[in-house]
Order: C-alpha cells, then structure tokens, then sequence
C-alpha cells in the first residue's frame, strides 16, 4: 500500500469513530521486505513479501480500552475493527479494568516525515542486490575457507499512519537493512559460530562493504578469534577489572539499565520507588552519561512515538545521576517523568509499550585508541593505551569482553547477564584467550563500576528487544570499549574459583 | 475470494496457460493460514490494562513457493490485496519471477499421500472466537481473586482458531481447522506458570498448576542454605524445554547439519553415534491429540508422522525438510514446532514427587537469565539462576541463587543424568550433575 492509501484508511476510520463518545487511536502499516540468505555458496532463500494491516484502540469514555486488528483489508474492515474494539473496550470497562484517559491529554499533531532512505526500496533491483551479496559471500568464502559461511542480507520499509480522535495523524517512513556474516570454525573436535552485520536504511551497506569489505574483515578476524575459543581454557569464576567492548556496553544500557526506566516498569524497577522514577538518585560515577534517542540512518530510528507523539531525546543519567525515564503517554505521569514518546510497537497488530531507540552509554572520562585494521592489532593497542595511561591494574587479570552474544535482565530485582564470544586477558602480553563466561550481576553495581571510556563513541551495535512478547529493533553503544573496575556484585562465571 | 482460492487459480494459470512464457510454473505450492485471536492480559494485578487490553486479531496470510519451467525457484508471503486491483496478483507474479534463484534441490514437490487422522481442533475454543469470551474474563477475575497476598500479578490468555491450507501442483488440497489455547501468570515477575495446547486448559489442570506455583512462591519466601559443588541440579520442565530448544533443536536441524554448522556430522548420523545416554530417546510426534506440535501435514505437504531422532542414546536422523531430505537422500521426517512436538524420554524416568523424595541436596532451577545467549554448536552453557528453590532431604526449604557452569549435550550423555515427568508438563523435570555455585 502506498503513503496516500495508508493515510485515506486511516481517515476512514476516524471519520466513522466521530459518533462514538469515546477515543480511538486508528494505526496502519504497510510493511515491504526482501530477504536472502546464502550457505556455503548457494542461494538457501531469497524471499520478498508484504504486510499490510489496522489496528484500532477504542477508549471508553471513562478510559477502559480495547483493540482489534485485521491484515485482511477488504472493504468495511474500518468498520468491522471499530466496533469489534469499542465492544472490547465496554466489555473491560464491565470488569472493572484500570482506566486511563491519560490519551486525552496528548498534544495534537499533524505530521508527514520523509522518507530517510538514500536508495528507497527497490531502486535497486532484487536481481542486482542477488548478485552483490553473493559477491560479497563468495569472496568471504573464498578468503577463510577454513570457515563455514552463511551470508544474509535483509531490507525493509515500514510506513505507519497514526491518526487520533483528536484529530492527529502523524504518517512517517523507517526503511532499515541489515548485511550479517555467520561463520562456524572448528578446531580439532569443537566448534565456536560467530556472528557480525553491517547495518543501516538501505542498499548502501551493499555499496559501501563492496567498496571497503569492513565487514569481512570483521568475519575474518572474528572467525579466527572463535577458532582460539574453541580449545581455550576456562577463566576461574570472580570478579576482575573488566573492559567490554561497545556491543556489551550496549546491552549493559539497554538490558540493565534501559528497560529499568521505562515508564511501564517502574512499578517493578530497581530504579523505581513507591511507583515513581527514584530521580536525582546516583547511579554511576561524575561523568557518565545514559542518552537514549532515535538517529537518522540508524537500524532501531523511529521519529514519532506509535501513539502519534515525537520522540524525543531523553538523557536517563547526567553526570552519574538518574535524571529522567522513558515515558510513553499512559504511563509516563504515574511514573513520575515526562512523556517522551517512547511508545513503539512491532506492528499494528501490537498495543505500543515504552521502549528504547538509540541507547548509548558515554563517560567524560575518554582515553583515545588509535583505529587498528585487524582485531588482534585492535587488542594489542587496548593493551598499550592501558599501560600508557596507567590504567591497567595491577597483579591481576584485566580482561577483555569481546562480542556481545545478547543479555537479560530483571529489572525488578536488578539482576543481568551478559555473554560475549570469549575474553582476553590484556594484563598477561601473550594476551591469552579464554572461553568466554557469563557476566552478571546487580545492574545498579555494573554502572558504578563504570570509570572511564576508551575510543571514539560507536553507536551501531544493534539487536532486537523483545520486550511485551513483540519483537522490536533497538541499537546503540558506547565508547569503542568502556573500563569497569572489579566489584563484589559483578562477576564473570566460569570454573569454581 | 478467499486468498487460497485466489492463489490456486493464479498459480494453476501460470502453470498451464501463463500470460507470458517466462511466468510459466513447473510446479508450486502454498499455504495459508487464516485465524482469528482473542487475548486478554493482566499486568500489575490490573486485567485488561491499557498495555493488556482485551483483543481481537483476525488475519489471512501465507505464503507460496514456486518452481519455474527453467528450473529456478522462488518464495514470497503473501496477503489478500488491499484494493480491488485486477492486475495485482499479475505484477506479484513478475516480482517473484525477478526474486527467483537456483535452488536445485529445492524443486521437489511431494506427491499427495493418505494423512494421519490427528485431532488439532478443540470445537470450544471456535465458541469462544465467535463471541462466547466469558471463560477468558473469568479465568483471569480468578487469578486476581485467588492470588497470594501482596503479589504483583502479571498474565495473558489467547484463544486462537482457524483453517490452515495447503495446496501443492501435485494434486495436495487440505484445508482444516485448528485451534490453540494458552495462558500464563507469573507473580513478581520471579516464579510463573503457562499452558499451550491445542484444546481448553481443564479446571483440574488449572487448579494443580496454581496450586503447585503457590507452593514454590511460598517456598521463595525464606533464604535456604547456600549450594555446594555437590548439590544436584534439577532442571524444571520449562527449563529443559528451553535447553532443548537452545542446544538440542539447532544440532538436529537438517540444513544445518548438511552444512556442517551443528554439533554432529552428517557421518555421526549414519553411523548412529552415541551421543546420549542409552537410555535416552528423543522423538518428534505431531501425531499426539490436541498438543501444540500437533498437525496433520507440514507447510510443505508432508503427511505428519513420527520420527526419531536419538533411540537408545545413538543418532537417527536428523529432521528434515522437504529440501533436506533430498540432499540427505531419504524421507522427510516430523518438524517440530519451536519446541512443541520434541519429546526426551529416559527409560528410568518417574514421577516427580517420587524423584523429589529421593533428593538429599538439590536444587530446583526453575528459570536461569541468558540463555539464549549461550553458544548452541558446543553445548556449554554459563548461566545464572536467581530464585532457585533449594532441596534438602526431599523438601523445598527456601530460595537460593546459583550460577551453574556445564555443557548440556554431556549433560544428556552422562549416566548420572535422570529425567521425572509429571502430568502437568509434557517435557522432563532433569536431574543432573553440573557445575553449580552460589551466585
């Protein structure tokens, strides 16, 4: 479905809503994807497909809310989904649901975002996009047989329109494409995958990694990392000072951090007091910073909430200090923050829940490193800004997380764990490899733990947060690795120590 | 027109008489769901939210594989179109052909075959979709009823009924109903419960997963003594059913077994290595009434049976797609359903509250963070499990954190290993030995 006709449903819809005395949130998307994935060589799928649907929230007068969604878009469905969801929403109401009228409340907005894209969907030929990424494959292929590949490479364009009873309609585009190496090594009977991506809006990752192949040296380095973990030895279990690359810091901000600020959860957060965001309360050391927010060209961008608000910007920490939350319009005034238009949902089908964007974890305190070509040579520079500066510690191990393997977090009690794909300790100069061990702990010590950055900020680690049971894109970052002192509540698993 | 009438009269079009001779189909096949849903939700002790609000879904969608008459294939999803467009499905027609690549093995379509008779539909769910919700609204006013004290409750409850289609160029045409019900409840987001079938949850089912989740919630309530490194381990059943959708399923995938991303060689298999304990049988069965990995025919027109995959510890077969199975060179075999349809079976296994009585030093992991970040080819797993309940002398004695180190194929190989079943859960509890430590 084009923009216009997405728009038109949409209208449709709360012209038909004007007679009921309640308020409806109208949302429709068109949704366009090719995907392909090759293995050792061949094509394993290529496939292309649509999904286009409504989803209509009705509130009642007094807030009791229902939804009902449809991809069938057959003539009458605005009408059909309408009173399937203000029948819903009298039928809550009936049972005593908890009302919030809360929707009432959100600024009108009239809005039409262009369409990021640089190259927007299908100016590029499926055809011609085969035929670069089996290129960009076999060279791979070709370059570490030892390794075996699968390549995918997967675009998208959403367009959404959120029109309101008050006569809101916000409409914007998020095209979004991703370009991933998996490689599996062995090394003698025990075998270690990896896995690395390049992403963005478009077909130009296509371009750019055909042009610098970035990513296949990332594969090639990494594949050979994995080869090392398969036969290395276990770390002892404890506590160590620990340097984690910006994938992990990534997933430290949004798992441990991110969702504990979220206005839905702050009932059940750590970050949470009475019900309320536990603002100016010190988390992380003078200098560290927690922002969270949509960029243009980004995997996880999205400039308008799902419930036709702006999103914005938001610094969680300032200074080492809680600051604000991620508020969406239902829950953000309970939660004691501001709404920020954090609501995001995987499709129509889904009610939006206040969710990250961007997170990216900065600290005022930044040693620079020096860009090396090669993971290893990377390493070796880690090492030697570390002992340059004075900052490795001591009669210990100093270990390196490498690769983040993705996290979870209560953020009711405030536990996380992390994996990554294995560790080097850069205190010993052979730089032993170990396997890599499950890193957890208390969300609120890993953040104090936090005292310095190391590189320039990298804000592309991506992933897919899967928070409500919906499966939504979130990215972010840190410095290119982030330092974190040892501490009695974050540990590294492993052999009994 | 119904999306699969639409399509079976495209693609038989395209096949015999093809508006141009580069859209001209050698073979093809299709399936097509078309279901309605309705959910309701609890969060923080309130029903029906503004997070959870009561819901109708309603969707009809698929997706087609096609085999062009140069040997290319293609794939594609696909929905009913939005507006009348006559030339709608001519221009989908075009794009598939321009999405279509080589795929040799690929191009098998299966001959029809008589079906298992497999009872997939419960008729009381159909009711429930078609208005009569009241069993929904009641179930989730006695949760909040009969909740313990103070809790904080969170929950969901889906009723889902439909038809599923499956078309196939040679001569396959299935069309038939089934249904799905699950529901689940947690309370402070620290011990839950869930149920997924293809049928209703009975009242005696719902009372003794209740009962038995109140019971370990009290449990948690007191700190227990600390683990040692001899403490058994005990994976609850949701728990093994993670690990063998984690560590199990991904090693037994066809595809990636052929190429030689999983944990066994193609070689393994014909050579039926032991890789678990003989006394370990793993098995794929759609054939099993009203469970959730149920089904009558694969997307791919498969009729449903089952098949083993581990008999007596060694390997049998991997499980294999249409397209697996030729490049295998036998039959294709069951597929799971996530992890709904896999069954591990131990030839010593007995009832859990016998097993339980026979534990001196346990501990009882009902959920562990992190593990689908864990490496599945090697099987190892570091993991740590807050709010374990701890065993002693047959009897739950408090909660205790654990962190647990091992590796989940030696796990299943190692004699020490157990299993212990009950009613209310259609995978093992686990009884193992692993490396275990206070978190």
């Amino acid at each position: 479905m084009e923009q216009k006709e997405i728009q038109a449903l949409v209208r449709s819809v709360l012209m038909e809503a004007k007679i009921f005395d309640g308020y409806v949130i109208v949302r429709a998307q068109s949704r366009r994807e090719w995907s392909m994935r090759l293995s050792n060589g061949r094509f394993e799928r290529v496939s292309t497909g649509w999904d286009n649907g409504l989803g209509v929230q009705a509130f009642t007068k007094d807030g009791a809310s229902g939804l009902a969604t449809s991809d069938v878009l057959e003539e009458g469905v605005g009408t059909k989904l309408l009173a399937k969801a203000i029948q819903l929403a009298h039928r809550n109401e009936g049972v005593g649901t908890k009302l919030n009228r809360r929707i009432w409340e959100a600024p009108q907005l009239q809005a039409d975002g262009v369409n990021p894209a640089q190259k927007v969907f299908g100016e590029i030929p499926l055809v011609e996009l085969e035929e670069k990424v089996m290129s960009l494959h076999s060279r791979l292929r070709g370059a570490f047989p030892e390794g075996v590949w699968q390549t995918s490479y997967r675009q998208v364009e959403e367009e959404w329109c959120i029109g309101r009873s008050d006569g809101t309609l916000v409409s914007f585009v998020v095209p979004r494409a991703v370009l991933m190496h998996q490689g599996t090594v062995r090394d003698q009977d025990k075998a270690q995958s990896t896995l690395i991506h390049r992403s963005g809006m478009d077909a130009t990752v296509l371009f750019e990694e055909l042009k610098d192949h970035s990513l296949e040296r990332k594969a090639m380095d990494r594949a050979e990392f994995a080869r090392a973990v398969c036969n290395a030895p276990q770390l002892p279990s404890g506590h160590y000072p620990l340097i984690i690359d910006y994938g992990l810091a990534k997933g430290l901000a949004h798992e441990a951090f991110g969702h504990a600020v979220e206005s839905d959860h702050i009932n059940e957060s750590v970050l949470g007091e009475e019900g309320k965001l536990r603002k100016g309360l010190r988390v992380a050391r003078p200098g560290v910073n927690i922002i969270d927010g949509p960029l243009v060209g980004d995997w996880a961008y999205q400039p308008y909430s799902a419930n036709g608000l702006l999103r914005q910007t938001v610094t969680i920490v300032r200074d080492g200090v809680l600051e604000a939350g991620l508020g969406d319009i239902f829950s953000a005034e309970e939660a004691g923050m501001p709404v920020t238009g954090a609501g995001r949902a995987e499709s129509y089908r889904h009610v939006p829940l206040p969710r990250m964007s961007n997170i990216r974890l900065l600290v005022e305190r930044m040693i620079p490193l020096a860009p090396a070509e090669h993971l290893m040579d990377e390493v070796k520079a880690v090492r030697a800004t570390l002992l340059q500066h004075g900052e490795l510690r001591e009669g210990e191990k100093n270990l390196l997380l490498l690769g983040y393997r993705g996290g979870q977090v209560n953020p009711k009690t405030g536990d996380f764990v992390f994996q990554c794909d294995g560790i080097i300790d850069v205190a010993d100069p052979d730089l032993p490899i170990y396997q890599p061990s499950i890193f957890s702990g208390k969300i609120l010590s890993a953040l104090e733990a936090i005292r310095g950055g190391l590189g320039e900020g990298c804000y592309d680690a991506i992933g897919t947060c899967g928070k409500g049971g919906q499966s939504v894109p979130s990215s972010g970052g840190s410095h290119r690795y982030l330092l974190m002192d040892a501490d009695q509540q974050v540990s590294l698993g492993g052999e009994h120590g | 027109m119904k999306l699969v009438a639409q399509l079976e009269d495209l693609l038989y079009q395209s096949q015999l008489v093809p508006k141009k001779e580069e859209l001209r189909l050698s073979a093809w096949r299709i399936l097509v769901h078309d279901s309605e849903a309705v959910s309701l939700g609890v969060k923080d002790n309130s029903s029906g939210s503004v997070y959870t609000p009561p819901t109708y879904r309603q969707g009809e969608s698929g997706e087609v594989f096609l085999v062009w008459s140069d040997g290319t294939c293609s794939q594609a999803t696909v929905q009913l179109p939005a507006q009348n467009d006559p030339e709608y499905w001519s221009k989908e027609l075009e794009q598939w052909r321009q999405a279509s690549y080589e795929d040799p093995d690929a191009t098998h379509i299966p001959a029809p075959e008589p079906l298992p008779l497999v009872a997939v539909e419960d008729r009381a769910i159909q009711k429930i979709i078609a208005g009569d919700d009241e069993i929904l609204f009641d179930q989730v006013k006695h949760w909040l009823t009969d909740k313990p004290k103070n809790v904080k409750m969170q929950g969901s409850i889906q009723a889902a009924w439909g038809y599923r289609h499956v078309r196939t160029s040679t001569g396959l045409a299935v069309t038939y109903q089934q249904s799905q019900f699950m529901a689940w409840f947690s309370f402070d987001s620290l011990i839950g419960a869930g149920f997924a079938k293809r049928r209703l949850i009975h009242p005696q089912e719902q009372e003794d997963l209740w009962s038995l989740t109140v019971e370990r919630y009290e449990g948690m309530q007191k700190e227990a003594p600390p683990v040692g490194p001899q403490t058994q381990v005990i994976f609850a059943p949701s728990l093994t059913e993670e690990m063998l959708g984690q560590f199990i399923l991904p090693n037994f995938s066809g595809d990636r077994v052929i190429e030689g991303q999983g944990a066994f060689s193609k070689e393994n298999f014909i050579e039926h290595r032991m890789v678990f304990h003989p006394q370990f049988s793993l098995s794929i069965d759609p054939l099993r009434p009203l469970e959730l990995g149920s089904y009558l025919v694969t997307s791919e027109g498969v009729p449903a049976e089952r098949t083993e995959l581990v008999r007596n510890g060694q390997l049998q077969t991997p499980f294999l797609r249409v397209k697996d199975a030729v490049r295998w060179g036998a039959k294709p075999t069951a597929l799971p359903q996530g992890t709904a349809g896999v069954y591990l079976k131990h030839q010593a296994e007995v009832s859990w509250a016998e097993a339980m009585r026979g534990v001196e030093d346990g501990v009882l992991v009902l959920s562990v963070l992190g593990l689908h970040t864990q490496e599945a080819v090697s099987g190892s797993y570091s993991l740590s499990a807050p709010h374990s309940l701890r065993i002693l002398k047959g009897q739950i004695v408090g909660r205790t954190d654990v962190k647990l180190s091992g590796n989940f194929l030696a796990d299943l190989l190692a004699s020490t290993t157990k299993t212990a079943h009950s009613d209310l859960d259609s995978h093992p509890y686990l009884l193992i030995k692993t490396g275990i430590q206070p978190l």
